[in-house]
Formats: structure tokens, sequence, C-alpha cells
């Protein structure tokens, strides 16, 4: 039989297959027959589909008859249908898990070496920017090593301070009372005694309570207040001589 | 027509819970749909299992079926789907061969299917020969060969099912016949 390959082509391949399976209309079939009686190609190439055509038939009705159909697929189709709660929404999971099952199945080597790459590095760098989510913040530094103060803790500070300041006074007022150099005159003596009885009662007084202006001056006189170190300190009035 | 709205009402059926329904869309369409497969695989096990795989999966997504197209339509294509992937992880399995594919497909389409001792060998020579030359062929020619021969699908069914124009699955039709011819030439069927 002549090669295929050397039998001329007709424009009207389409309609020679319609025409072939019986498809075409009644024109359609009336034109393409008249058109086969003209033309030698068309003629031959319907010639030898219909005989391809018939093998294949033959090959499908032995194939097909020898192989029954029946119990195995429906039996096992039907066993799923049954067990199997329809429309469960747990599908959806089995069928994404599937499908990337397939994917990595049908996937070449070097897709499945990228794949992994990628989710490796992936990884990498969520791991990354967690551990720097989670660092403690550095400490902002601090103005050496000064207290700071709210303003009831700097009244307390203050108070402190004056109490001491007092305290101490009053001891000095206590111990400069019988004094040899001053014990000699009476007057002495007696200024002396004037001087600690007025000490003392000044002390033993419970003093006004500072006003803020006064406050922040002992503050910076009893250096809690840095930077003002070169203002006049604060003197107390009955600051007895020594 | 009246067979497609039918089809629509065991789907309608099915929605609601009637395992019955999806049975006997099952059984109206197996055997056409084993034969699909049949014919792209070219082994019973392998038709048998994709057939199973196809009703399965239309099961599953019997809620995706818009019915937009035919229920005989859906199937085809779950079906022809199935056998793609088949053949491709068929594929992925043996890539180490060196032989050229379409030889490998003629290979398996030749394996012999049980033979009835009533057959000639002649019968039986041009089987063979016939299924290695459908064998041969590229996926997408066989597809529509099977579908026309197997199935006795329409044009237009065949159009519908692959989602290709009309005219691109008559030329794919005419270019297969061209080359089935030839290969059976090839393979020395006396007869061609």
């Amino acid at each position: 039989m002549r090669n295929m390959n050397e039998r001329p082509v007709c424009h009207r391949a389409e309609d020679l297959v319609t025409y072939l399976y019986g498809e075409a209309n009644k024109a359609e079939a009336r034109d393409f027959a008249s058109h086969m009686q003209r033309c030698d190609a068309c003629r031959a190439e319907f010639t030898v589909f219909h005989q391809v055509h018939d093998s294949i038939v033959a090959w499908r009705n032995e194939a097909l008859g020898s192989v029954l159909v029946s119990e195995p697929i429906k039996s096992s189709v039907a066993q799923t249908v049954s067990h199997s709660t329809p429309f469960v929404q747990p599908e959806r999971k089995l069928s994404a898990l599937a499908a990337l099952r397939q994917f990595f199945t049908v996937s070449p080597l070097w897709l499945r070496g990228a794949t992994a790459f990628a989710g490796f590095l992936l990884c990498a760098l969520m791991g990354l920017a967690i551990s720097r989510f989670w660092q403690t913040p550095v400490e902002v530094a601090k103005n050496g090593n000064e207290p700071q103060f709210n303003q009831s803790d700097f009244d307390r500070k203050v108070q402190k301070r004056v109490d001491e300041e007092l305290a101490r006074q009053r001891k000095v007022a206590e111990e400069n009372v019988p004094t040899p150099e001053l014990a000699g005159t009476p007057n002495t003596r007696k200024n002396g005694n004037q001087l600690a009885s007025t000490a003392v009662r000044s002390n033993s007084q419970p003093r006004n309570r500072l006003n803020k202006q006064e406050r922040e001056q002992l503050a910076a006189d009893l250096g809690l207040i840095p930077g003002r170190e070169d203002e006049t300190p604060f003197v107390f009035p009955d600051e007895p001589q020594q | 027509m009246e067979t497609a709205t039918s089809d629509e009402q065991m789907v309608e059926r099915a929605l609601t819970g009637d395992p019955e329904a999806f049975g006997q869309i099952v059984q109206r369409w197996e055997r056409r749909i084993f034969a699909l497969a049949f014919g792209m695989l070219g082994r019973e096990e392998d038709a048998r299992d994709a057939t199973q795989e196809t009703f399965l999966a239309a099961f599953r997504n019997l809620r995706g079926f818009r019915g937009e197209a035919r229920v005989s339509s859906w199937l085809h294509r779950i079906a022809v789907n199935q056998c793609i992937t088949r053949q491709r992880r068929a594929k992925v399995r043996s890539e180490t061969g060196l032989e050229d594919e379409a030889e490998k497909n003629a290979a398996v389409f030749a394996l012999p299917a049980e033979v009835s001792p009533a057959r000639t060998a002649e019968h039986q020579e041009r089987s063979v020969a016939v299924r290695r030359a459908v064998g041969a062929l590229p996926p997408d020619l066989r597809q529509v060969v099977v579908m026309k021969e197997f199935e006795e699908l329409t044009f237009q069914e065949i159009s519908d099912v692959l989602d290709l124009p009309l005219s691109t699955v008559k030329s794919r039709l005419y270019t297969a016949l061209r080359q089935l011819q030839l290969r059976l030439h090839k393979f020395g069927d006396a007869k061609m």
C-alpha cells in the first residue's frame, strides 16, 4: 500500500472525518459525497480511514467483550459510597493532602529539591524573625548614677535630711552647753545656757514646715539637686556658733 | 436529552443524601468510563483502577458539579484526568528508560489480553498491531481517538469534555487517523 505521507491532503479534512463518522447532516453529506467523486485524495483517505476505523472497532469489541465490568468495580465503589458520610468537611483536608501528595509524585526530582530547599529557607527566616522579636530591648542609658525622684520622693528626702540636720544641731547644742571655755564666766555660761536652751527649745519645738522654695534651697545645699552647688547655701537662722 | 435530564435528577437526589441515586449513576456509566480508561491506558487492571477512582472522585466532588455541563461530559472529564495522572506517574517511575516513549506505550498496549482459543492467529496479530498503534499515539491524539472509537461520543461531546473547539477536535482526529494508518502499515498490517 502506498505510504500515507505520499498521499496528497485535501483542505476538507474536517469534513472528511465528519462524513466518516456519520455526523454530517443531509446537505453536508450530499455535498461531501459529490466532492469525493471529484477529489482523489479525499476518496483515497476515506477508504483508508474507514479500514482503520473498522480495525479499532474490532479491537474494542474484542477487548471490552473479554473484560467483564460488573461486580468488582460496582461493589467497591458502592461500598465506599455507603460507608462514607457524604459531604463531610474533613474530605476537604484529605483532598488537599492528596493533591500535595500527587504534586510530589508527578513532579521531577529537581522540583522536589527546590521545594524542600525553599521550605527550609522559609523556616530559617521565620526562626530568625521570632528570635529577634523575643529579644529584650536594650535599656536606655541613664545619666550617671543620679537617682530619679518624683515630687513625693523629693519631699520625703528633703524632710529626712532636714530631720537629720536638726538632730545633729541638737546634739551639737547639747554638747556645747557645758564647754570649759565658756564655763569660766557667768555671762558666758549664761549666754551658753541661753544658747543651749534656745537651741534645745528651738530644736524641741516643732519647726514650721519648709515651703517649696526653702526645700529646694535646702536640697541644693545638701547636694540632692545636681548643678546647683554654686548657689548660696541656706543658713539656719538659729545655727549655733561654734 | 432524556438521559441527561435523568442524570441531573440523579445528581440532585444524591446531593440530598440518597446513596442509591449515585449508585444508579455508576451503573449507567461504568462501562463507558471503563472503555475510555481501557482505551487510554491499554491495560485492564489500570482501567479498572482508573474507573474506580473516577467514580470515587465524582462522588467526593458531587457538590462541585454546577450543572453547566452534562453529567456524562463531567464524568468523562474526570476519567480523562485520572488516566492522564496515571500515565504521568508511570512516566515518572520509569524515567530511566532510554527507549522512545511512544514505543514504551505501544509495548504496554501490546500486552496480550485474555485470548479466546477460538480466535485465529491473524485476528490476534491485527488486534495487537492496532493496540500498539493506538498506544503509540501522543496523549492528546489518543484521547480523541479513544473517545470517538471506544466511547462513541460525538464531536460536540468530545469538545465539551476536553474543552476544545470543535474544529480542533476534528483536526486532531484526522491527524490521529493518519498516524494510525502509518503505524499499522509500519507494523505490517497486510490488509492496510
